[in-house]
């Protein structure tokens, strides 16, 4: 599908256009201006002269250029008035902000399906109606009323919810990862969720996909498209809505035990999607993925405190990541370095003591990582008074260099000592977790299942 | 509607889904003609289509192994309704499944039978239809896994029957209007794999 229109489009006409404090309009301008660059924006509104010191139209046919995208937030009641106006246009792409259609009843419904018949029969790309709009960090593009604009990167992130993604993009403004793009499809009347997908997948500039919804208007569509598409690119869910409702009469035990949630589950596995149970996680996964290669099972685990390292052990167990044994040259490498604490555990995790100095990891992480079997590590580091975590992030960074292949992620756990390593880190593509838990879910979607 | 026992066996039958030997039998005569032809231990159950549970209302007899039990039964469930006369066989029992989903459309259950499926809910689902490997998956990722492996001594099942069923149900589910089935319960040993019982919603 060609949706040209809608992430690269070189002229916008906002209608509803305003600069009225507390209105969507005014998202919309502020969002499109700010991010014009080269793209030509015009404001519509009959009600207004200038909307932030600019000219606007009364009605996108007094624009005397080719519009590209039209985004449209009125009322519900004169949006079919405005997608007809646009169809005379020949605008090549519509997003309706606006809400008051299928998700109201049967009365929105019906509306929706005569903007619908509109845009079909123009054969005009159609977003929404209903949703936050499409961000496109990559071309600049901020059609939408985000509170902000995200960072450029490799994650789409396609969502149901529209304000679930405000918070999102806040979130992540001050971290290291970034969106290709952001987008919520709201009622999927025109460009669907699997058409979305299906176009994230072919992307380029996508390297990872993540999904937010509470449910699916055709399941199967989606399970098809789905399955293609995560032979090539990763792709994880986050479902909401997974609360068993109240139970229909029972007729048989396959109707009472096939719940939708565990239907919902079962599709998403045989599609090889990677299901996550938190926004944290899908964050935390799309990060390790976007920035980390994949691996067979078996990783080594490096830690500064013991507790740390039991723990992140028992996570890796329960998802069933296997801790690859130390040969015999990977522990007389270590036991001959004459720096290493004698009592450092000769089995992984590799514990080098509370007392390490960066010398310390540094030998041990050199060591763990030429052992062939061993495809990736987990770097642990807690916070004692004698801990050097910006050197420490600076070896792991360099032994990242050296070993492209074998993915790294860290867990610098603490907070105001420890941030400006963790910076350094992930400025450096090194996805790092505030608890190994977090990070044994992002190592589980690294190792390829095969 | 819930198909009977004539028609459920027709259309198990029709996708070589194996039923275990029985027969609707009108009178203790041609019970014990069955039992002459099959032997004994046998099962009575009523043919109540309506029934989720026949065992609540003590619609099955099991392990009738003489002429006094049989005669006893018979008396006892053909004053409730059709009765039904089964070769009893043995193994462990499972559950499989499958049934129309509104979002995905056909679907396919497998699961440990009786109350492991319904308090446990120790059961597998996939999309159909499935291939060989899917099949494989659905009964290797339930917890009771172990149990069918050989737990404690006891000979495994013989996994390759039970993935062969549940190829055929998603062969069945993919073609047949039909809403829901279960095959309830499948028996299971080291050589077979047997529908004891089926309920088929269309």
């Amino acid at each position: 599908m060609k949706l040209n229109s809608i992430f690269n489009p070189q002229t916008v006409a906002i209608i509803g256009a305003t600069d009225r404090i507390g209105s969507v309009g005014r998202g919309l301008v502020k969002n499109l201006l700010d991010n014009g660059r080269s793209r030509k924006i015009y404001l519509i509104n009959p009600n207004r002269n200038k909307v932030f010191g600019i000219k606007t139209f009364s009605e996108i046919q007094s624009v005397d250029k080719k519009i590209d995208l039209a985004v449209i937030a009125v009322p519900a009641k004169i949006v079919f008035k405005i997608v007809k106006q646009c169809c005379e246009k020949k605008v090549k792409g519509i997003i309706i902000i606006s809400s008051g259609f299928a998700e109201i009843g049967t009365d929105g419904a019906l509306l929706q399906s005569k903007v619908i018949g509109l845009t079909n029969r123009a054969n005009i790309a159609l977003v929404g109606p209903n949703c936050l709009g499409v961000l496109r960090p990559s071309t600049g593009l901020n059609a939408s009323f985000a509170p902000l604009s995200p960072n450029n990167g490799a994650i789409s992130l396609i969502s149901q919810s529209g304000a679930l993604l405000d918070s999102v993009i806040d979130a992540s403004a001050d971290k290291s990862y970034g969106f290709s793009t952001v987008l919520s499809y709201g009622n999927e009347a025109g460009i669907t969720l699997p058409n979305f997908l299906d176009w994230a997948g072919k992307d380029k500039k996508t390297k990872v996909i993540s999904l937010y919804f509470e449910g699916l208007k055709n399941g199967r569509e989606f399970f098809n498209v789905a399955k293609e598409v995560s032979k090539t690119k990763p792709i994880i869910v986050l479902k909401g809505g997974k609360t068993k409702t109240a139970q229909k009469a029972v007729s048989s035990h396959t109707g009472s035990l096939a719940g939708a949630a565990e239907i919902y589950s079962a599709a998403f596995k045989q599609a090889g999607l990677i299901e996550v149970n938190s926004l944290q996680e899908l964050l935390d996964v799309s990060k390790a993925l976007v920035w980390q290669p994949k691996c067979k099972n078996g990783i080594g685990i490096i830690t500064n405190g013991g507790g740390a390292g039991i723990l992140a052990t028992d996570y890796c167990h329960q998802l069933g990541i296997k801790l690859t044994k130390l040969d015999s040259i990977t522990r007389e490498k270590i036991n001959k370095s004459k720096e290493m604490h004698p009592g450092w555990s000769k089995n992984n995790p590799i514990d080098v003591v509370g007392d390490a100095l960066s010398n310390r990891y540094k030998i041990a992480i050199d060591a763990l990582i030429k052992q062939k079997d061993v495809n990736g590590l987990m770097i642990i580091q807690t916070m004692q008074v004698m801990t050097e975590p910006i050197k420490n992030a600076k070896i792991i960074i360099n032994a990242k260099k050296r070993y492209p292949n074998k993915p790294i992620v860290t867990v610098f756990m603490g907070g105001k000592l420890t941030n400006p390593s963790i910076n350094l880190l992930e400025k450096n593509k090194i996805p790092n977790y505030s608890d190994p838990m977090r990070a044994a879910h992002a190592f589980k979607a690294l190792i390829n299942n095969n | 509607m819930i198909l009977s026992f004539d028609q459920s066996k027709k259309l198990l039958t029709k996708y070589k889904i194996p039923f275990v030997k029985g027969e609707l039998v009108e009178s203790k005569t041609a019970a014990f003609n069955f039992v002459k032809k099959y032997g004994y231990p046998v099962v009575l159950k009523i043919d109540l289509p309506n029934i989720l549970h026949k065992t609540d209302i003590g619609g099955v007899i099991l392990d009738i192994n003489n002429k006094e039990k049989l005669i006893l039964s018979w008396d006892k469930l053909s004053k409730l309704g059709k009765v039904l006369i089964q070769k009893q066989i043995g193994g462990v029992g499972l559950i499989i499944g499958a049934k129309k989903d509104p979002i995905f459309g056909p679907i396919i259950m497998f699961g440990l039978g009786g109350i492991f499926a319904e308090a446990l809910k120790d059961v597998s689902f996939r999309l159909a239809p499935i291939n060989k490997k899917e099949a494989k998956e659905m009964i290797s990722e339930i917890k009771g896994y172990k149990i069918l492996k050989g737990y404690r001594g006891q000979e495994p099942v013989n996994l390759l029957k039970l993935e062969q069923i549940l190829l055929l149900l998603s062969d069945l589910i993919t073609k047949e209007k039909i809403q829901e089935i279960d095959l309830n319960p499948v028996m299971a040993d080291s050589k077979k794999a047997i529908i004891v019982d089926a309920k088929i919603l269309i």
